[in-house]
C-alpha cells in the first residue's frame, strides 16, 4: 500500500512538471544558468590555483659555472649551498647531461642537430639549479649566489622573478572567488523566486484538485510531497542539461589548458572531475527547488 | 455515533452555532433546516474537521473531535462521506476517475478501485455514464458522481450540504430517493437543505435551526419556519 502511494504522489509530481510545459522550462532554464554560472566559478578558481601551484614551481635560480671549473669544485659549492636554511633543494647539471636534455628537446629539429653534429666541444655549461623553501626567499639567494667568493667560478646567475606574476595571479584567483561567489549568490536568489513562483502557480492550478483531496481524506504528506517532486525534476533536469554542456566545453578546453600552462590536468584531476562537478551540480540544484518548494507550499497551500 | 454537548463555533465575535447539544444515533436519517446563516453548514463543518470547536465537546464514535491531531484529520475523513451543492467534481476527470481519486488518495490498489468503482456508480445508476466528463452529464448526474464519490471509502456517515441546491425538482427528488437508499444500506445520512418539499418527503427526524441555535426537533417531521 505504501509503495503505490509513494507511485502515485511520484506520478503527480512528474505530471505536474510536465502539464505546464513553459513554466517548468522557464524554472528549468533558471536553475540552468545559476548551475553553468556556479560551474564556471569553480572551474576557473581551479585553473587559476592550477597555474599559480605551476608557476611556483618552476620558479627556481639557474646559476652557469664557467666551463673550467671542475666537477669537484660544482659539488663543493653545491655541498655549501645546501647548508643555507632558505634553500630547499640544489640539484646539479652537469654539462653532458645539459647536452643530452638539449639535444632531447630539439630532437625534431633537423638545423640544431646538425649544428650540434658539427662542434667537437660541448658549448652547454654545467649548472646547479637551487630551489627555494619560500618564494621571497630567491632574491636573497641571488644575492648570496652573486659574492665575491662565488665569482671566479660562476658565469651568470638567471633569476627571472617571477614574484609579479603570481601576485596577480593571487589577485585574480581572490576576485574569481569574490565576483563568482557573488554572481553565483544572485542567480541562486533568482532561481528560488522563479522556482517559488512556478509552484505557486502549480498550487493555484490544482487548488481544485487539493480541496477535493483533503475532503476524501488525503494525508498531508499526500497533498504537499507532488509540489516537492516537481521542484526535484526541475533540478534533475537542469543539472543533466547543465552537465551535458560541460563535458564538450571540458574536452575542448583541458588539452589546451594543458599546452598553455605546461600542465597534465586530466578528467580525474581535483577539481576538475566531472562526477563530482556533476555531484556538486545536482545537489545545489535539489537544495535550490525544495527550498523555494517548501516555501511556496508554506505560504499558498492551505491544509 | 455523533454527540454534541454544548458546542459553540464563533467567527470574529459573531456566534455561527451557540450551545449545541444534540445526538445522532447510527444508522439514522436526520435532516438538518433552517435559513441561509442559520449555522447548517458550520454544525456539518464542525463534524469533518473542516472547523475547530471553540467550546463544548463533540464526539464521534466516541472519539472527541478536540483530541485529534492535524495529522488524524484525514483519517477521520475517510470515515465521513461529503456532498456539497457546488459538487466539486474535477472538470479533466470523468465520472470513473473522479470516483477513483478519491480511492488512490488513500492508497487503495488499482484492482481494487477498478472493483469498487464500478461497483459504487451502478449503486448510484451511473455505470452507462462512467467514462463521460462532468460537461456531458446533466446537473443531476454530476450530484449523483459526487455521491459516489463520497462513498468510495465506504464511510459510515454521508454528510450532505445543500445538494439539491443546484437542481430542479425532478432531479432533487432522485438526489434524495439516492440519499435514502444509501441510508437504508446502513450508512448515517445527515442532510442539510432548505427544500421544503423534500424534507416533507422523508418523514424522518427534522432538526430545526435558527441563528445558531437548534430551534426545533422532531421525530417525524416537517420544514416548518
Amino acid at each position: 500500500m505504501e509503495s503505490i502511494t509513494l507511485f502515485r504522489v511520484i506520478r503527480t509530481g512528474m505530471t505536474n512538471f510536465y502539464r505546464n510545459f513553459w513554466l517548468s522550462a522557464t524554472a528549468t532554464l533558471i536553475m540552468v544558468v545559476t548551475l553553468a554560472i556556479l560551474t564556471l566559478t569553480l572551474v576557473s578558481f581551479n585553473i587559476t590555483r592550477v597555474a599559480i601551484q605551476n608557476i611556483q614551481e618552476r620558479v627556481d635560480i639557474s646559476v652557469y659555472f664557467k666551463t673550467q671549473v671542475s666537477e669537484r669544485q660544482i659539488l663543493d659549492i653545491q655541498g655549501e649551498l645546501q647548508k643555507l636554511p632558505e634553500i630547499a633543494a640544489v640539484k646539479y647539471v652537469s654539462a653532458a647531461d645539459a647536452l643530452a636534455s638539449f639535444k632531447e628537446k630539439h630532437s625534431d629539429n633537423q638545423l640544431i642537430q646538425d649544428s650540434l653534429g658539427q662542434l667537437t666541444d660541448n658549448p652547454l655549461p654545467p649548472t646547479l639549479q637551487v630551489k627555494a623553501k619560500n618564494l621571497n626567499d630567491y632574491p636573497k639567494i641571488a644575492e648570496e649566489l652573486s659574492k665575491v667568493e662565488y665569482s671566479a667560478f660562476i658565469d651568470k646567475v638567471n633569476f627571472q622573478d617571477n614574484r609579479s606574476v603570481i601576485e596577480r595571479l593571487s589577485r585574480i584567483l581572490s576576485a574569481v572567488k569574490r565576483l563568482g561567489i557573488s554572481m553565483a549568490a544572485v542567480f541562486c536568489f533568482i532561481a528560488i523566486l522563479v522556482i517559488f513562483n512556478t509552484i505557486r502557480l502549480t498550487i493555484f492550478n490544482r487548488r481544485e484538485e487539493v480541496e477535493i483531496m483533503k475532503l476524501v481524506g488525503a494525508t498531508n504528506w499526500y497533498i504537499r510531497w507532488p509540489f516537492i517532486i516537481e521542484s526535484i525534476m526541475y533540478a534533475l533536469a537542469a543539472s543533466i542539461i547543465t552537465i551535458l554542456f560541460t563535458i564538450p566545453i571540458f574536452n575542448y578546453l583541458l588539452p589546451r589548458l594543458n599546452t598553455y600552462l605546461g600542465t597534465n590536468l586530466t578528467n580525474d584531476t581535483w577539481g576538475f572531475n566531472l562526477w563530482i562537478i556533476f555531484a556538486i551540480q545536482l545537489v545545489t540544484a535539489l537544495i535550490l527547488g525544495i527550498i523555494s518548494s517548501t516555501i511556496a507550499i508554506r505560504r499558498y497551500l492551505r491544509i | 455515533m455523533i454527540r454534541f454537548e454544548k458546542v459553540t463555533k464563533t467567527y470574529k465575535d459573531k456566534k455561527a452555532v451557540e450551545n449545541i447539544n444534540l445526538e445522532i444515533k447510527n444508522g439514522e436519517f436526520v435532516s438538518i433546516v433552517g435559513v441561509s446563516g442559520a449555522g447548517k453548514s458550520t454544525l456539518l463543518k464542525l463534524i469533518f474537521g473542516e472547523e475547530k470547536v471553540d467550546e463544548g465537546k463533540l464526539y464521534i464514535d466516541d472519539i472527541d473531535i478536540a483530541s485529534l491531531e492535524e495529522e488524524d484529520i484525514p483519517y477521520l475523513r475517510r470515515k465521513i462521506g461529503i456532498v456539497f451543492q457546488d459538487m466539486k467534481l474535477l472538470p479533466k476527470k470523468t465520472a470513473f476517475e473522479n470516483v477513483a481519486f478519491a480511492m488512490e488518495v488513500a492508497g487503495y490498489p488499482r484492482e481494487k478501485i477498478v472493483h469498487d468503482v464500478a461497483r459504487i456508480l451502478d449503486i448510484v445508476g451511473l455505470r452507462d455514464k462512467t467514462h463521460n466528463f462532468p460537461d456531458e452529464m446533466s446537473g443531476g448526474e454530476k450530484q449523483r458522481v459526487a455521491i459516489a464519490r463520497a462513498l468510495a471509502h465506504k464511510p459510515v456517515l454521508l454528510i450532505a450540504d445543500e445538494p439539491t441546491g443546484n437542481l430542479d425538482e425532478g432531479n432533487s427528488f432522485e438526489i434524495l430517493d439516492l440519499l435514502q437508499k444509501i441510508n437504508q444500506l446502513g450508512t448515517t445520512v445527515l442532510l442539510a437543505t432548505h427544500a421544503r418539499d423534500l424534507v416533507n418527503k422523508i418523514q424522518k427526524r427534522v432538526i430545526t435551526m435558527d441563528k445558531g441555535r437548534i430551534s426545533m426537533e422532531q421525530a417525524k417531521g416537517h420544514y416548518k419556519l
